[in-house]
């Protein structure tokens, strides 16, 4: 697909490209790893209809299949090409530094999409784009706090260890929660991986190890629903508070049945045109902020109907 | 002088002990092992020994039980199946998406056809056109991930109505209080275990895996056997597949990556042998639940996810110097 759109990309600036050279941009994004999970499937093909929409932009689309070197190579290449500016979703913070200063060093604007890169690289970058995920942590302890009336026991779910995203989730929720709610308890933390079932067993064995928990706190809503689904088994799902992030669409439905509490809302459809716009302010000159945050809203029963569900 | 003799018969009667310590423990090594870690547990973690925790371990450790029931046959023949963890994932989406298309039934049936298929394609490979099957599954362990990607177009799938359909039997329902994956695993086991032990099937994939040229000049049709260990291998991943999408009631494509490794550290610990023509389905069973009380126990004593990891496969590796020490009859050796 990545070469198909690659292909049609060099032949439309055979074709049309050369006559609007003046007014066409040339973007070149490189995702981390389209494919393995349906947030970042969404996003490319958000991205190119968004593109689409835009009459003078031309998109050359790679994947990195979560493979640092290889996204590294893409960068180079996308140098060589001459684009007019580089998106990145960068598949490690650290290790995609270089290959940015080199686009940077070339003359060609680079925005950083979704996940951040380390402070290191904030120098060579024109910006930022993306959810705060430090904030989203915040909002969701926030709901807990609200949800548990100030008083309770906890455990947390976590995302990826090692990886930003879930890194800053479980920070953000951390210090808000013992900074606002001294009262809830963060009894214990466990990875499961962004997998439901691993959050599924997980789940299980605190429920084993604990005789009471009140809320769940999951790094995204798939980890939450596992654990929801442990709880449901287990005849304790009544008595405990799930909240979530990343609203998917099985979230979004137990949010609906009353199962669920709340998520906080996170669109890769937004997300994907917040990152071409940014592209594009940079490449109109405009004063872009460096770190530039979509909205990503706290979703419960109470405003459930203001959101569209989720298509992934 | 007397004090003398008494203190060299103590010796003595101490070495004699000592030996026979030591070669009990290298006998029932790995059993001793976990009946240790499942004390040590117990002492720190008083939740370790209760009745629904022993039930939660089992029925976690039914996935990859059901799994490594058939790996342990295309062991024991010969062979290895690295291509398990992604075939799990490829049926588990297949199962969840047709449920909803064509309905739990069309679903099971149209997974465990293609599923076969999957293993026939394994078994060609590997049987009749003779390939290292090392080499076949690893290349199947992408490929099949690829074709997972291809049909799931990269998202997630999910039953849509979670709590109205039959289909939840195979992952959360009980019978007799006992819950339905456990009692799938515990069939599967039974049936495999005696056809290895008591048919002239079983008897045939074992001189396979022994001995192949003498299987050969024995008149044991080598290919056909071969090619049936890997039907069996995934007849089993379609029985997890049931219970996997069945306990998530969704899948994501990549959920079966990774298990391929738990399964073969379950066989390992239980002892079989990777070099074929050994080994049993009892003690892959017990090799694969002394690695699910492990990571619990690990989980209830609260050690993160890096220290469960290291344990882990420190435990594999001490188990598989237990089992050559068992047979050198000797703990360490200086020559080769």
């Amino acid at each position: 697909m990545m070469y198909k759109t690659a292909l049609a990309t060099s032949v439309m600036m055979l074709s049309v490209g050369l006559a609007h050279a003046e007014s066409t941009y040339r973007i070149g994004i490189t995702q981390n790893n389209v494919g393995v999970d349906s947030y970042q499937t969404t996003y490319e093909s958000a991205f190119e209809e968004a593109a689409d929409k835009h009459g003078n932009v031309d998109v050359v689309v790679l994947d990195a299949g979560g493979d640092v070197a290889r996204q590294i190579g893409q960068v180079r290449n996308l140098i060589q090409q001459r684009v007019d500016a580089i998106i990145i979703w960068p598949t490690n913070g650290q290790a995609v530094i270089p290959a940015i200063r080199q686009a940077h060093q070339a003359g060609i604007p680079v925005v950083v999409t979704n996940s951040k890169i380390a402070e290191a690289g904030l120098d060579y970058i024109a910006a930022f784009s993306g959810p705060d995920n430090v904030q989203q942590g915040a909002s969701s302890a926030e709901m807990m706090c609200d949800a548990l009336e100030g008083e309770g026991r906890i455990v947390q779910i976590a995302g990826q260890p090692g990886y930003t995203t879930a890194m800053e989730r479980a920070q953000g929720f951390e210090e808000k929660l013992a900074e606002a709610c001294p009262g809830v308890e963060l009894v214990e933390t466990q990875p499961a991986d962004w997998n439901r079932e691993k959050a599924q067993r997980v789940m299980e064995n605190f429920l084993t190890k604990y005789d009471d928990i009140d809320g769940v706190y999951a790094g995204d809503d798939n980890m939450g629903v596992g654990a929801l689904n442990a709880a449901k088994s287990a005849g304790r799902a009544e008595e405990i508070v799930f909240i979530g992030a990343t609203n998917f669409a099985v979230g979004y439905e137990a949010i609906e049945r009353g199962e669920y509490y709340g998520s906080i809302y996170q669109s890769p459809v937004d997300d994907a045109e917040a990152a071409l716009q940014t592209a594009l302010d940079v490449l109109a000159g405009e004063e872009v902020p460096k770190m530039n945050f979509f909205e990503t809203p706290k979703i419960t029963a109470d405003n459930l109907a203001e959101f569209d569900k989720p298509v992934f | 002088m007397a004090s003398v003799e008494q203190s060299k018969q103590a010796i003595m009667l101490n070495k004699k002990y000592k030996a026979g310590l030591l070669s009990f423990l290298s006998a029932q090594g790995i059993l001793v092992f976990f009946l240790i870690c499942m004390f040590a547990f117990s002492l720190f973690s008083e939740q370790f020994i209760s009745q629904s925790n022993i039930m939660t371990v089992v029925r976690q450790a039914s996935i990859i039980g059901i799994i490594a029931v058939g790996v342990t046959v295309v062991i024991i023949g010969g062979n290895l199946d690295l291509s398990v963890g992604s075939m799990l994932s490829f049926s588990t989406v297949l199962v969840v998406d047709l449920h909803d298309k064509i309905g739990p039934a069309g679903a099971i049936i149209l997974m465990f056809a293609l599923t076969l298929l999957i293993g026939a394609v394994n078994g060609f490979l590997v049987g009749f056109m003779r390939l290292n099957s090392l080499i076949v599954t690893l290349a199947m362990l992408s490929a099949i991930q690829g074709l997972v990607l291809i049909y799931s177009g990269g998202k997630n799938v999910d039953i849509a109505n979670q709590s109205d359909t039959w289909f939840a039997f195979f992952g959360r329902g009980y019978v007799l209080g006992i819950a339905v994956p456990v009692i799938l695993f515990a069939l599967l086991a039974i049936v495999v275990q005696v056809v290895m032990s008591y048919t002239s099937y079983g008897r045939r994939i074992f001189a396979v895996g022994g001995n192949p040229a003498a299987a050969v000049y024995s008149g044991i049709r080598k290919n056909w056997c071969v090619f049936s260990t890997y039907l069996i291998s995934a007849f089993c991943v379609a029985c997890a597949a049931l219970v996997l999408g069945s306990r998530v009631m969704g899948s994501q494509n990549n959920v079966g990556q990774g298990y391929e490794l738990l399964v073969l550290a379950g066989i390992i610990l239980g002892g079989t042998s990777l070099l074929g023509g050994a080994g049993s389905v009892w003690k892959t069973i017990i090799g694969v639940l002394i690695l699910g009380f492990i990571q619990n126990g690990l989980l209830l004593l609260g050690y993160p996810y890096y220290t469960q990891w290291l344990v882990t496969w420190v435990i594999i590796i001490l188990a598989v110097w237990l089992d050559l020490a068992n047979k050198r009859k000797r703990l360490f050796t200086t020559h080769s």
